[in-house]
């Protein structure tokens, strides 16, 4: 295109008006980008999937949930008694362990927190674990720490964060002093580390090692049970095939007279969510609805303005290409392609760079809340980029491309007087 | 029409509306420019001249009578058939030059060639030729900033003739210049008439423009008073 190295060229004439045109874009589309992604990823959070739930059961009216140990052999049956009750393909109990390596001072850098599950539930059950390729590096890891915490009962497994901060490498012993089980103090040895990214911070035990304890306790003071032991199982996960047996599975349980002190609900993960976020509903349909049609819109406005303005200063320049042969749609194409130009480089530079740089270099962020996975960026950022820098480009200057193209000549250059 | 005649204008009327009230600025003017003849059109401030200017140039239209160029009636073609008559037909050159602040006099020169079907090569065959006739063969990447008034009309001519247009037309080409500069474009514009066989219709108010013409009309308010053969 012969036009292009004019606009080009046209762009340069005043740096300092298309590097600001250029950052408001980029800074605007980040806005967007990040707005969008939010919602996808909320979106997706809450969609339900089709196949291959994973059910919650969860205690119904107490948060945190704390259901008796003793409910898990039931529940990981889907509560199945009667030959037509369907029964779960995968179960997982958890139960949620913290404490800390001082007894006296709990700082970031000495608490841990760690699943309490059965060892071969991480490889079958865990949300970002289950479906590692079999062959990776990650899934031969986890597996030998599956295999040490099933030899080992004392046996912990870190993620590489918490490993650094607490500064224990795989053979160190120590003991955490319980925060949430008082008195439940374990004395724990290094044999592995979770896989990265988002188990970073995690730890894994053995059930079995913590249960014991909680028995011991009993031993010791007399026959008297520790406050906690039949508090020990947060949350049990069922693994079942379709929307259809989970409702089934859900009726079973919730139906049955084993759990009523406490009683018990089943959700799915993106139930859960759904309930968690409908406290924020309206911020959510506010950024939707009004956040992002308002940066969108503020986006067309600076781009008309910077085009407006150097339109208005180009009247002449404009004469004279009509008097060289140019004809208004010429001229039009010459402005919008300004427009354009900046608005979808500046547009991708910034959504393809926030994806490159949250996603690539950051390795996404971290979900500090429920059982969020990591935020990421989608790879359609790239195109949002070009959409909206060259969507609000086109929009902002189809008026001043329109000024343009209609100059007439024989005013531009009358002395009138 | 004969085809000695490069530019009839014909019972020609003009007038402008501001507000309410109309302008009459031509009333009623007729004249024909032989092929290859260098014309000179002078007159008082508002006399008009810039308006028959952009009359023969196709930039503006009539409110009564005809303009002809060569064998095209201009007055009755659509905006975007007399931007194309223009690119091919038709050199302008403006007494403030005009060029694109941005751009190289080589670009400037090409812009008329960026509207035509040409190769890059071509293209830039074209540039040279006409950067060669004007003398600026050696300031091709200059920026209009950096170059002097005179070598900036220069480069206005260039840009002028790249196409090979057969009408010139030049508004005070050199009212900005001071005298030397002035005369070395008027010696341009004679070349091109001597030479290039170009028709030229200048507008000037400077005596010794004029005198280099082949004939002067002199305008007032909108009608022919005076004629001068040199
Ligand atoms: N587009 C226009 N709209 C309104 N009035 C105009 C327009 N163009 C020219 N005029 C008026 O027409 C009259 C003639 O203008 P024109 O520019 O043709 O004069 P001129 O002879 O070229 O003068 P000068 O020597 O100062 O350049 C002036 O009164 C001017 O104000
Ligand atoms: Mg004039």
């Amino acid at each position: 295109m012969k036009f292009l190295r004019l606009i080009y060229q046209n762009l340069w004439r005043n740096k300092l008006r298309s590097s600001l045109t250029a950052l408001g874009t980029m800074v605007l589309v980040f806005v967007v980008t990040l707005v969008w992604s939010i919602l996808g990823f909320l979106a997706n959070a809450t969609t339900e999937k089709p196949a291959n739930i994973k059910a919650i059961v969860s205690e119904r009216w107490r948060i945190p949930s704390m259901m008796p140990y003793a409910y898990s052999t039931s529940l990981k049956e889907g509560a199945a008694t009667e030959s037509e009750h369907i029964k779960p393909s995968d179960n997982m109990t958890w139960t949620f362990y913290g404490g800390s390596l001082d007894p006296k001072k709990r700082t970031f850098e000495n608490i841990v927190f760690a699943f309490c599950l059965e060892p071969k539930k991480l490889l079958t059950m865990m949300d970002g674990l289950e479906d590692l390729p079999p062959d990776s590096a990650d899934r031969k890891t986890l597996e030998a720490g599956v295999a040490k915490l099933e030899q080992n009962r004392q046996g912990i497994l870190l993620g590489r964060d918490r490993m650094e901060r607490l500064k224990k490498k795989i053979g160190d012993r120590f003991i955490i002093h319980s925060f949430n089980y008082k008195e439940i103090d374990l004395e724990v040895e290094v044999v592995g580390t979770l896989p990265a990214r988002r188990y970073d911070q995690s730890a894994a035990m053995n059930i079995d090692y913590f249960l014991s304890a909680i028995d011991a306790y009993k031993q010791k003071h007399n026959g008297q049970a520790h406050a906690m032991a039949n508090k020990t199982m947060n949350l049990v996960w069922l693994r079942v095939p379709d929307t259809q047996s989970f409702t089934q599975v859900a009726a079973q349980i919730q139906e049955s007279p084993q759990f009523s002190l406490p009683a018990v609900k089943v959700q799915t993960a993106s139930s859960g969510i759904s309930t968690f976020l409908e406290a924020y509903r309206d911020l959510l349909w506010g950024m939707r609805w009004l956040l992002a049609p308002a940066i969108l819109v503020t986006l067309a406005v600076v781009i008309a303005n910077a085009i407006s303005i150097s339109v208005r200063e180009r009247q002449t320049e404009f004469a004279v290409l009509k008097v060289l042969g140019f004809r208004p749609l010429q001229i039009m194409v010459l402005v919008l392609g300004e427009a354009l130009l900046i608005g979808i480089a500046s547009g991708v530079v910034s959504a393809g760079g926030s994806w490159l740089l949250v996603n690539q270099v950051a390795g996404g962020i971290p979900f500090p809340i429920a059982f969020f996975p990591k935020f990421l960026i989608p790879a359609d950022a790239w195109w949002w980029g070009l959409a909206v820098g060259g969507g609000t480009a086109f929009l902002g200057s189809f008026i001043p491309a329109w000024t343009a193209c209609r100059v007439k000549v024989s005013e531009v250059f009358a002395r009138v007087g | 029409m004969s085809a000695e005649i490069c530019v009839k204008v014909d019972h020609v009327s003009k007038s402008f509306r501001r507000g309410s009230e109309s302008i009459q600025v031509l009333s009623g003017l007729s004249l024909q420019v032989p092929r290859g003849e260098y014309l000179g059109l002078m007159g008082p401030s508002g006399s008009g001249k810039t308006t028959l200017l952009n009359l023969i140039a196709g930039l503006d239209q009539p409110t009564a009578g005809s303009v002809w160029v060569g064998d095209t009636e201009i007055s009755h073609l659509s905006e975007s058939q007399l931007a194309a008559w223009r690119t091919r037909s038709l050199g302008f050159v403006f007494q403030f030059y005009h060029l694109l602040p941005v751009l190289t006099a080589y670009a400037n020169v090409e812009l008329p060639l960026l509207l035509l079907p040409l190769s890059a090569a071509q293209r830039k065959q074209q540039v040279l030729t006409a950067l060669d006739i004007v003398g600026l063969s050696d300031r091709l990447h200059h920026r209009p900033g950096q170059l002097s008034g005179g070598q900036c009309q220069r480069v206005g001519i260039a840009r002028a003739i790249v196409t090979d247009p057969a009408l010139i037309v030049a508004d005070e080409p050199t009212g900005d210049l001071d005298a030397k500069s002035a005369e070395e474009i008027l010696n341009l514009l004679c070349e091109l008439r001597t030479q290039l066989k170009k028709t030229i219709v200048m507008v000037t108010h400077d005596p010794r423009a004029a005198a280099r013409a082949d004939r002067i009309l002199h305008l007032e308010k909108g009608k022919l008073v005076e004629q001068i053969e040199n």
